[in-house]
């Protein structure tokens, strides 16, 4: 027995060693709960700068607080401000992405979204006068960059206009974040930024992340179906995420940039995949305003090169191109063709899967 | 000695019996769902941790963060959530209730976060 | 009741608690709470087939309930019913079974030890799920229970010898 004992210990270091090193850290930041997991040699070095770059990039890019830039420019009163590269990249990818789908995502949409009360939690629903008046500032294509080129920049907004990277920015941390991990010999890492997810390479393992996508339709946060990724993003936005109903209706937080009022194109949540977690953010919210056709139109277009064809453009990942998860009202699970093999729908969730292959 | 089975009989009769719970054990184990544990956490910290499935009565919880905000949390059986809550969104009141799903319950105003634990087959993340 | 009697009666008791304890010492990495060899199951199959039922009973009591003082914890009530339910069924296996079956009957009570323990465990901790455990808890206690059976059957006919 006493044998055995000190055989199982040692079994049990050995195991101990093998196993791979790893280091966790549980960060509140940009409205949100953040995990972030890393594996490998000094995986808790690389976990506290991943950590401090997300935190960086708040305080830059927070639209609540005094000292960040995106205030000093939503309160620069029509002045021009100087901006750092990474509000200057997001600038290009919010452009990229508003011309690429008609401006179904438009940053400049924030004051319309603080009328609604879904910046504070103080939900009410704006009379037509003040959308109208509000939605007058609302333009993206307003927003003047000098140069026109990655890095540092001059950047001026029409006096009254605001603009909210709350459509991006999750998306830009992991993706930040992952490129610095792969630069830092990080093989393995999951960054899970709040229903953001952005992984660095595969498992431990070898073995591809597997990432459950969210019922729409469940009561209790129950799994859809899992997507495989590597190297990837994935993020999804839904009307289910934030929301206040008023005499039986559902207001949802995602609104058309046209109108002013939530986006109803009979999409329930919208899931994209790819390798820039900034491209698969703003496409998220911009395919659930654009609905089923449209965002499989977009897919067919750009679905392969994605919306920064070249580094140099945007300073974005090179290697843009995306899949969707569409999930309709009808529930019906449409899933482009790169995830065939890569997404599986659960058993018993009542939703029937479709796959577009073209 | 004494009238009775014979060693053979009483062999057929125990090994009968064991591959009858061997067919029960495994039924039960394909048909059981995972025991679904929910960790509560307050800014990063744990502290609560409950098998769900273990749980026979109602009990409430409240969790005070360093906001001041109080969130009241019911747990029931094979299920938890955040009953009552000050912050001003009550984002995670509308959740509701939790228990076989992937996503957590977000307190994001008190930092308080309540997590299914290997709940729903085992997957590295959630996107939703 | 004779000095000898009750001399063998406290020497068979110290054996078992002394084994009970032991056990319990032995961290076993099972996944079902309960799961054990319970070899202080070899001296209750002795003693019923070598000094008969109402020796073993005593035996079985002291045991149960000084092991439960010894080792701590909740575990009264669920050893108590575990090892009453386990006495019943041996009283009429011991009238049934020859001296070279004792394994059979170390089998069937270890199954009845697991049934009285699981309904102790529903019954105080109102959890009727547990129930899903049992045929795990069979499947192994089944085994153990002939194991130690057989352990009593050799000591059985090692004593005779002695004698």
């Amino acid at each position: 027995m006493k044998r055995a004992m000190v055989w199982g210990l040692l079994l049990c270091l050995a195991l101990a060693g093998c196993a791979p090193q790893s280091a966790q850290r549980t960060i509140f930041a940009m409205d949100t709960v953040m995990e972030l997991t890393v594996y490998g040699k000094d995986a808790e070095e690389n976990v506290k700068a991943a950590a401090e770059r997300i935190n960086e990039l708040e305080k830059l890019l927070s639209v609540t607080r005094e000292d960040s830039e995106v205030w000093a420019l939503d309160h620069a009163g029509g002045e021009t401000v100087r901006i750092s590269p990474e509000t200057n990249a997001l600038l290009r990818a919010a452009r990229a992405v508003g011309e690429a789908t008609g401006g179904a995502l438009d940053v400049t949409l924030y004051p319309v979204v603080r009328a609604w009360g879904f910046t504070t939690g103080e939900y009410q629903i704006p009379d037509g006068g003040t959308l109208e008046e509000l939605l007058k500032k609302v333009d993206y294509r307003a927003i003047r960059v000098e140069p026109d080129e990655t890095g540092p920049a001059n950047a001026t907004l029409p006096a009254g206009a605001e603009v909210d990277f709350g459509a991006l920015a999750k998306g830009y941390a992991g993706e930040l974040c992952a490129g610095m991990l792969r630069g830092s010999g990080v093989e393995s890492a999951l960054l899970s930024l709040g229903g953001n997810i952005q992984t660095v390479g595969n498992k431990p393992d070898g073995s591809p992340w597997v990432v459950a996508v969210q019922d729409p339709a469940g009561e209790g946060g129950e799994s859809l179906g899992t997507v495989e990724l590597t190297d990837q993003a994935a993020v999804t936005s839904g009307g289910y995420q934030r929301f206040f109903e008023e005499n039986g209706v559902r207001y949802w937080h995602i609104l058309d940039p046209e109108t002013g009022l939530p986006a109803r194109s009979g999409l329930v949540s919208v899931t994209v995949v790819g390798e820039s977690g900034t491209l698969c953010d703003g496409l998220s919210t911009a395919c659930f305003v654009l609905g089923k056709d449209a965002s499989l139109d977009l897919w067919r277009r750009c679905g392969e090169t994605g919306l920064w064809p070249t580094h140099e453009t945007t300073g974005m990942a090179d290697e843009g191109g995306f899949d969707l998860i569409l999930v309709g009202e009808d529930g019906v699970v449409t899933v482009t063709a790169g995830l065939r093999d890569r997404f599986r729908l659960d058993e018993n969730t009542g939703h029937t899967l479709q796959i577009v292959e073209e | 000695m004494k009238k009775g089975l014979s060693n053979k009989t009483w062999l057929c009769i125990l090994g009968g019996v064991m591959a009858l719970c061997a067919a029960a054990a495994a039924l039960v184990f394909l048909r059981m769902p995972k025991g679904a544990v929910a960790v509560v956490t307050l800014d990063g910290e744990e502290v609560h941790r409950v098998d769900l499935s273990a749980v026979t009565e109602d009990y409430e919880l409240s969790f005070t963060g360093k906001s001041g905000i109080t969130d009241v949390v019911e747990v029931a059986p094979g299920k938890i959530r955040v009953r009552q809550a000050d912050c001003p969104d009550q984002v995670c009141v509308k959740q509701g209730w939790i228990g076989t799903g992937v996503a957590p319950i977000v307190c994001l105003p008190n930092r308080l976060v309540i997590e299914i634990a290997d709940g729903a087959g085992k997957v590295d993340g959630v996107t939703g | 009741m004779s000095t000898k009697r009750l001399t063998r009666c406290a020497l068979l008791t110290a054996v078992a608690l002394t084994i009970f304890v032991a056990e319990a010492q032995i961290p076993l990495p099972l996944p079902v709470p309960w799961m054990k060899l319970g070899l202080a199951n070899i001296v209750t199959v002795y003693a019923m087939f070598a000094l008969g039922p109402g020796d073993t009973l005593m035996i079985l009591l002291a045991r149960v309930i000084l092991g439960s003082l010894f080792t701590g914890g909740m575990t009264l009530a669920y050893s108590l019913s575990g090892g009453l339910c386990c006495y019943l069924v041996m009283l009429p296996l011991q009238k049934i079974l020859t001296e070279k079956q004792l394994w059979v009957c170390g089998a069937i009570g270890a199954a009845a030890h697991n049934l009285g323990q699981m309904g102790a465990a529903v019954l105080i901790a109102r959890t009727p799920q547990l129930v899903l455990y049992l045929p795990w808890l069979l499947l192994a206690g089944i085994p153990a229970g002939a194991f130690t059976g057989l352990c009593a059957q050799l000591l059985l006919g090692r004593m005779k010898n002695t004698k």
